[in-house]
């Protein structure tokens, strides 16, 4: 391959927050700013630039990594020596593997979010609409999206929440299974309190409720999610219609017990109920879980939650690992398959050449011959050339060949055609039926 | 070609199929292999199903042996499994209801010649009502069963703020389960009930007395009372969760006490159905 793919970057772990910022490229990645321009050694690039990683992946010969750098450092308005310091520069298959890496959210700060796959899939669009991308980036990038989508569904990488608030929403659906019918109480206005609310809200719950020691803030809140505000001194009565109870109060005392919650269960015929208790000191008495059909989590046990599941999620990780290698292989296959298309076109013009020649030899010889017979004729060299071409295409494109041994046949097959001394007619080939 | 060896062996080797990728999907924690198990016991379903319509029960001379009791007991097993997998979108009770196929179905074929010797004078329509209601509530209870142990094991877990990951996480919500064994056991109740004045009705005629001190009379009405119990408790005291879920065991393993120990160990006229 005399082309090379290059991938220049910097990450969260590779560079601080200030010089992510300093080198970030999110004002560089539209059509009016475009900061890496396809000319000369650079064939084709692509910026993909988020708040963890700066990445400047392209295709070009020659110097086109230092023309890269250089544009970058031009585009930070800084100079190449004090980028360099915080970069990791990619060659080839291992840039390959990289943005794979990257598009499957196993490079991430949190293993397996899935707001990376979202802003490759931008800056790929952007790069398209800059017209940066040709065939291989093209590819690079489909193959990319494909690799992320496998390591998502063959793998639990990006299951089991790794934040309290999704932790505490897979919680409600592991009691309740159907969210459309639970009713939640917000009690307090804590920020992680109103985080898990948002997420409760998007699974469909059918209303919230809100009850604050200051009830203006607690009316804004419930105008926020839709719901209703109550004074807090109602907070005992709101509790026989709610099934999932979020407190996050400042209070010093316990605001529910136990002997509280099961009157409450009385008149609610013991429909479960789910208490996530995010306030510190402790809003409920943790006695309240010992009750039956209550479940009571607080901040300590949805952290230790969350943090098993980091575990859990790094030894998928190894498992998508594995994915990404087949991945990469199966990329490397078809960029060798590249290497030899130029030659597959040159043995099909050839003969085709050749048997366009002898065809009109022939039919010079046979003198009159009608529009049925000629097209007859043409159909049988068709035929012919179609056949012969088969088998040396085929020997080009064996799967599973190294780079080296690929090139090998490309130099066996021009030698035994002679295809780097065949004159060109200028013919259009019909090349595209053997794609 | 489709003689009644052959399409049992099908439905086996569907039931067989499905209970080994059912639960390797679960274990694996795969969505493809679960639904692949789910279409194997469907198939297995479709296939005894289709035995049920050809009559290949009716075969044997004598009417139903114990044999296809059992079968028939599996057949209902699985259309629970796959109820409940249709209206609720839940794959593992009908994954967990496979393997009941396949032991009833194993259990069931040396006992198809087994008939049972019914005298004549017993055939009233008491005796049907009597074994008719009281199969279909043991059908009900095996599902409330299922339902309630997985309920205990996962309301465990959650209680005692374990991870639920892999395994655990495919499996439905414990309300679902709840749901699910609230109404099996209220259904199973009154099948019961009404199998068991069946019963006495026609011990009247038959064995000249209605209680005739029977073991299998007297075990029958201790889970009567439990069941009652239960029944009441979840119908106007709003029992849910544990409590039912336990006292459902409870009966289920008595139930299996009747069954299996009372037919087999203890003198009962019953005892048609030994084992």
């Amino acid at each position: 391959m005399d082309c090379t793919l290059f991938l220049l970057g910097l990450n969260h772990r590779t560079a601080g927050v200030d010089v992510r910022e300093r080198f970030s490229l999110a004002n560089h990645c539209d059509q009016e700013h475009w900061a890496l321009p396809c000319t000369g050694a650079i064939h084709e690039a692509m910026i993909l630039s988020t708040c963890n990683r700066v990445e400047l992946l392209a295709t070009g010969v020659g110097n086109g990594r230092e023309q890269m750098l250089q544009y970058w450092a031009n585009a930070a308005v800084a100079d190449i020596s004090e980028l360099t310091p915080y970069i990791y520069i990619h060659e080839n298959l291992e840039a390959v593997r990289h943005l794979f890496t990257v598009a499957s959210s196993l490079d991430s700060m949190v293993l397996g979010e899935p707001q990376i796959l979202g802003q490759l899939k931008t800056a790929y669009r952007k790069a398209v609409e800059c017209k940066a991308t040709g065939v291989i980036l093209n590819r690079l990038l489909h193959m990319a999206f494909s690799a992320a989508k496998r390591v998502r569904n063959e793998t639990a990488v990006a299951s089991n929440a790794v934040s309290i608030s999704y932790a505490a929403v897979e919680l409600a659906k592991r009691i309740f299974g159907d969210m459309r019918t639970q009713k939640v109480l917000l009690v307090g206005a804590g920020e992680m309190a109103e985080l898990a609310a948002t997420h409760l809200l998007q699974t469909g719950v059918s209303e919230i409720f809100v009850t604050n020691r200051t009830y203006a803030r607690g009316q804004a809140l419930a105008e926020q999610f839709r719901g209703r505000a109550f004074p807090f001194d109602q907070l005992a009565g709101c509790l026989t219609d709610v099934d999932i109870v979020i407190t996050s109060t400042g209070s010093e005392e316990p605001l529910l017990n136990a002997r509280a919650i099961k009157s409450v269960l009385k008149t609610r015929k013991n429909r479960p109920m789910f208490f996530i208790d995010i306030a510190v000191p402790r809003d409920i008495d943790p006695d309240v879980n010992n009750l039956d059909n209550v479940y009571l989590y607080d901040i300590d046990d949805l952290k230790e939650i969350v943090e098993e599941n980091m575990a859990s999620r790094r030894d998928e990780a190894a498992k998508a690992a594995l994915i990404v290698d087949e991945e990469v292989a199966s990329f490397a296959r078809w960029l060798s398959n590249l290497d030899v298309q130029p030659t597959i076109v040159d043995l099909i013009k050839r003969n085709e050449r050749i048997a366009r020649n002898e065809l009109a030899k022939t039919l010079k010889r046979l003198g009159q011959v009608d529009d049925k017979e000629r097209m007859a004729l043409e159909a049988m060299v068709n035929a012919l050339m179609r056949k012969l071409n088969h088998d040396p295409i085929m020997f080009l494109k064996r799967g599973g060949m190294s780079q080296e041994d690929s090139a090998r046949r490309v130099g066996i097959l021009r030698r035994i055609y002679n295809l780097d001394n065949a004159p060109d007619n200028g013919e259009e080939s019909n090349a595209l039926l053997y794609d | 070609m489709i003689s009644p060896e052959f399409s049992t062996l099908v439905t086996l080797v569907f039931y067989a199929l499905a209970s080994i990728v059912g639960i390797a999907g679960m274990l694996a924690h795969s969505a493809f292999w679960r639904r692949m198990g789910c279409r194997l016991a469907l198939a297995g379903f479709a296939c005894q199903t289709l035995m049920l319509v050809l009559g290949f029960h009716k075969t044997l001379p004598g009417g139903l042996s114990l044999g296809a009791y059992l079968q028939l007991l599996a057949w209902f097993l699985l259309l629970c499994g796959l109820l409940v997998w249709w209206r609720l979108h839940q794959e593992p009770l009908l994954l967990f209801s496979a393997p009941w196929g396949l032991i009833l179905f194993t259990m069931s074929a040396p006992y198809l010649e087994n008939l049972v010797n019914v005298p004549p004078s017993l055939h009233t329509p008491f005796y049907a009502l009597h074994i008719g209601a009281l199969f279909l509530s043991l059908a009900l209870l095996v599902l409330a069963f299922v339902a309630g142990v997985l309920f205990l094991f996962l309301e465990g877990r959650i209680k005692k703020k374990r991870r639920m990951a892999l395994f655990w996480q495919d499996m439905p919500a414990i309300s679902i389960l709840d749901k699910i064994n609230a109404f099996a056991t209220l259904m199973a109740f009154p099948l019961y009930t009404l199998g068991i004045v069946a019963g006495l009705l026609w011990a009247k005629p038959v064995f000249g007395n209605t209680i005739t001190g029977d073991p299998k009379e007297v075990i029958s009405l201790i889970i009567w009372l439990i069941f009652a119990a239960l029944f009441h408790n979840r119908l106007l005291r709003g029992w849910r969760g544990r409590k039912a879920a336990h006292l459902t065991v409870l009966i289920f393993i008595l139930c299996l006490f009747s069954i299996f120990v009372v037919n087999t160990i203890m003198d009962t006229h019953h005892a048609f159905i030994r084992l």
